[in-house]
């Protein structure tokens, strides 16, 4: 079976999710979990990190637009980043980034989150 | 055959009155020849021989019940000792005139009295050795038949060769017959002891029969010892007939013997009565959890079995019963006995982590005797303070822990370290009855949804289109493949007069069941709106925004909503979030359109109105469209790589010259080529619309006329 792991990594307000693996409806639960872990800790600014995603389904999608509104709700947000040409498609069909910014660096979604506080 | 049995013995009994009646009719006459009385010895020891056998036969004395054999025993030998105790001033008188005088000189009287007690003595004799036999065939093996049988040979033998001693004939055969008599006295003793090892029927009385036996025993033995005594002393059967008095004789000192061993063995047995008790409920337990392990599987009643018969096997106060859920992983309460209400409300996973750990690293079993000195069982305490002894044992089905058996006392040391063990063994037994019952309820349940999932599999099929939509100068046709039994892929066409055809082919997020309802809810909305929209992006903004309202946050669905206008050959669609489509002009390679939109459901209305492009594009004749879900270009085969846009763009290539049925074929062709034996991953879906010319249109016209409708089931 394919494998999904998640890597989080805190910055001071700031979180990262490094995504690994295969995305769909048998892994999207442990992505929830974490989101909802994030919550619960009250990190709403999260950068989510798909260099090393190989394959995201629509219920891998679907959590992203899960949490967002509560997110925001809470003045955060998730950015996302180095997301390979073929991940970005998926994205990209679906319109995604008419509602998530979506860059190239994790530096990039940094500052995108600076900019907004300041 | 029983009737027979019971008749049999009035043969024997006839010998015996034979012999009775030549001794009175002797000592009528007065006619003592040596001939009459060997005579006599000699119808007697045929009635002895025939009896021994026939007695066997009858019914009491094969009754295997050990207890009623017991019982008889002790009334009969008390009985006939009374008697013996009674008759004694008589029965002394005559021997003593009998010794004297070497010779029967009674009166009639006396006579008959003697017969009348050879005759009684005998009975008993007879019964009493089968009922000792009986005994003695408790814990049968293959020698002791041979051994009894052998006593009896040799006790007859005995007697046999007394007879002539006792006429006190002197000479050569009188030395013989002396011999003979000491060897088979010799054997006959030793075999008695032989015999008299045979009390295994003590095995099988519980402690409170001991006990019955022990001081029935304590009555009967010195009874016994007595009787051999003064029966040997003052019995004047030898002037009747002194084969039947040393068979008497010889006859009791068996009956003592083995009464003596028997009482022996009795005690011995006593001290462990408890424990040997013990051990066999507590086989009687196993074996009632094997029984119930292999048709119990109603789950209720088995964990109820389970508790009930661990306190039986531990004699416990209190039992409780702890299982780790299958798929949470965390420890329940399944069942108890003697636990309050309180308690069983108060009992948390928690609870006892600390002894749960230690019994899930051990994997043995833990006893404690002194449950308020021990530190382990301290948390169970202070949840059931009354524990006293606490035994926990963990339930292992193939190494691993299915949860934990717990079995407690109120007093303090009321444990074994055995009862220990034995609930171990226990729980072992009780953790495959556990495993399987859980084996059988997965199956069953597994086969109910097998079903249900069929039955959603039909009707999710219902709402597809049935038959494809006949147009004057397009042809149509479409397919849908599930993955599983259900899924979230859609297509329709709408008839929206004026020569126009809706077109709709959607992916609801997500798998199975969930999206399979969200799926049916598109349709419902996509119908009713297609009546009422005319133009293919208000009706998508329309469906958006009833569909957000309706839709949980996380799902949502990709559409491409188009309207076929079949007079001027257009197309005008938009695209929501879903693959583009590609379109083909049979002669350069397909192209893909895609024109802005965001999917159904990820917006409120605002940006996805402002995001959504119309399009509208002419079509020529043999001009095809392709339009798509994403289980098709994602479509995997055994190596993990996708069939992506650039196959499905030769496949379509390769086919542009036919019919859109034959397309459909090419496409499904080249992906089950592709998947390689590998399974559909996702579900599959995909529409061919070709513009034909006036020619085609009524060439495939007469293709449709001859194949009848052309239906499409999924799967």
């Amino acid at each position: 079976m394919d494998t999904f792991s998640i890597k989080r990594v805190d910055n001071d307000d700031l979180s990262t999710l490094y995504l690994n693996g295969f995305l769909d409806a048998h892994t999207a639960p442990e992505l929830e979990n974490e989101f909802e872990k994030l919550c619960g800790e009250g990190r709403y600014n999260i950068i989510v990190n798909f260099k090393e995603l190989n394959y995201i389904s629509s219920a891998g999608l679907g959590v992203f637009m899960g949490c967002i509104e509560d997110i925001r709700g809470n003045k955060g947000d998730i950015k996302m980043c180095c997301m390979t040409p073929k991940i970005f498609r998926v994205f990209d069909l679906l319109g995604f980034p008419a509602l998530y910014d979506i860059v190239d660096s994790d530096e990039k979604a940094a500052e995108l989150f600076h900019k907004q506080e300041a | 055959m029983r009737h027979i049995n019971q008749l049999s013995l009035l043969l024997p009994l006839g010998f015996f009155l034979v012999a009775c009646l030549q001794f009175v009719g002797l000592f009528a006459f007065e006619v003592y020849s040596a001939g009459s009385l060997y005579t006599r010895d000699g119808i007697i020891l045929l009635g002895l021989i025939l009896s021994l056998p026939l007695i066997y036969k009858q019914k009491w004395a094969s009754d295997r019940n050990v207890l009623r054999g017991l019982r008889h025993l002790f009334f009969l030998i008390l009985m006939t000792s009374g008697i013996l105790f009674l008759s004694n001033n008589r029965l002394d008188l005559l021997q003593q005139r009998f010794a004297d005088s070497g010779m029967f000189d009674g009166t009639f009287a006396d006579s008959i009295f003697i017969i009348s007690w050879a005759f009684f003595a005998i009975i008993f004799m007879l019964i009493a050795l089968g009922t000792l036999r009986n005994l003695i065939y408790v814990k049968r093996k293959r020698t002791t038949a041979r051994n009894f049988n052998l006593l009896m040979i040799f006790l007859l033998l005995f007697s046999l060769s007394s007879v002539p001693l006792y006429y006190a004939e002197e000479g050569l055969s009188s030395t013989i017959f002396s011999w003979l008599n000491n060897v088979s006295l010799f054997i006959f003793l030793n075999l008695a002891i032989i015999n008299s090892f045979r009390v295994g029927w003590i095995n099988y009385l519980n402690k409170k029969q001991k006990l019955g036996c022990f001081w029935g025993g304590l009555i009967l033995t010195p009874v016994q010892i007595a009787f051999l005594i003064h029966f040997r002393n003052i019995s004047p059967i030898i002037s009747f007939s002194p084969l039947l008095e040393r068979f008497l004789e010889l006859g009791i000192v068996f009956l003592t013997i083995y009464l003596v061993f028997s009482f022996l063995a009795l005690l011995s047995h006593l001290p462990t009565a408890r424990i040997y008790d013990r051990k066999m409920q507590q086989i009687q337990s196993l074996q009632d959890l094997s029984r119930a392990l292999n048709s119990e599987f109603d789950w209720a009643k088995l964990v109820r079995t389970i508790i009930k018969l661990a306190s039986e096997v531990a004699e416990s106060d209190f039992a409780w019963l702890e299982l780790y859920d299958q798929k949470a992983g965390k420890l329940s309460l399944i069942s108890s006995k003697n636990l309050s209400d309180h308690e069983r409300q108060t009992w948390s996973s928690t609870l006892h982590s600390g002894l749960t750990d230690w019994l899930q690293r051990s994997k043995e079993g833990m006893l404690c005797n002194q449950a308020s000195k021990s530190e382990r069982v301290a948390s169970i305490r202070k949840w059931k303070n009354e524990t006293g002894s606490l035994i926990a044992v963990p339930l292992m089905a193939s190494d691993r822990i299915l949860g934990f058996l717990y079995a407690g006392k109120k007093e303090e040391f009321g444990f074994e370290q055995d009862d220990a063990e034995m609930l171990r063994a226990f729980s072992d037994q009780a953790a495959v009855a556990v495993e399987n019952a859980r084996l059988v309820q997965e199956s069953i349940v597994k086969e109910r949804l097998e079903q249900e999932l069929r039955i959603a599999h039909e009707a999710q099929m219902k709402l597809l289109p049935k038959e494809m939509p006949q147009l004057d100068s397009f042809a149509i046709d479409a397919v849908c493949i599930t993955a599983n039994e259900v899924g979230g892929d859609y297509y329709d066409f709408f008839e929206l007069g004026d020569h126009k055809l809706g077109v709709v082919i959607g992916d609801v997020s997500g798998k199975g069941p969930s999206a399979a309802f969200y799926m049916a809810e598109v349709k419902g909305i996509m119908e009713a709106l297609a009546k009422e929209v005319r133009s293919p992006k208000a009706m998508l903004v329309a469906a958006n925004e009833t569909l957000y309202q309706n839709f949980d946050r996380k799902t949502f669905i990709s559409l491409i909503y188009g309207i076929i206008d079949t007079r001027d050959r257009r197309f005008t669609f938009c695209r929501a979030g879903h693959c583009p489509l590609f379109i083909m002009n049979g002669k350069t390679e397909p192209r893909m359109l895609e024109p802005r939109g965001l999917g159904v459901g990820l917006d409120a209305g605002a940006i996805f109105e402002k995001t959504l492009e119309q399009m509208t594009i002419k079509l020529h004749e043999n001009d095809a469209l392709l339009l798509y879900t994403d289980g098709v270009t994602e479509a995997r085969n055994p190596d993990g790589e996708e069939f992506g846009e650039k196959r499905l763009a030769t496949a379509l290539m390769q086919a542009r010259e036919e019919s859109p049925a034959e397309i459909k074929k090419t496409i499904i062709h080249h992906i089950y080529t592709f998947f390689d034996g590998q399974n559909a991953y996702d579900d599959l879906t995909f529409i061919v619309i070709k513009a034909q010319s006036d020619e085609a249109e009524r060439h495939f016209a007469k293709e449709r006329r001859k194949n009848g409708h052309i239906q499409h089931k999924a799967g």
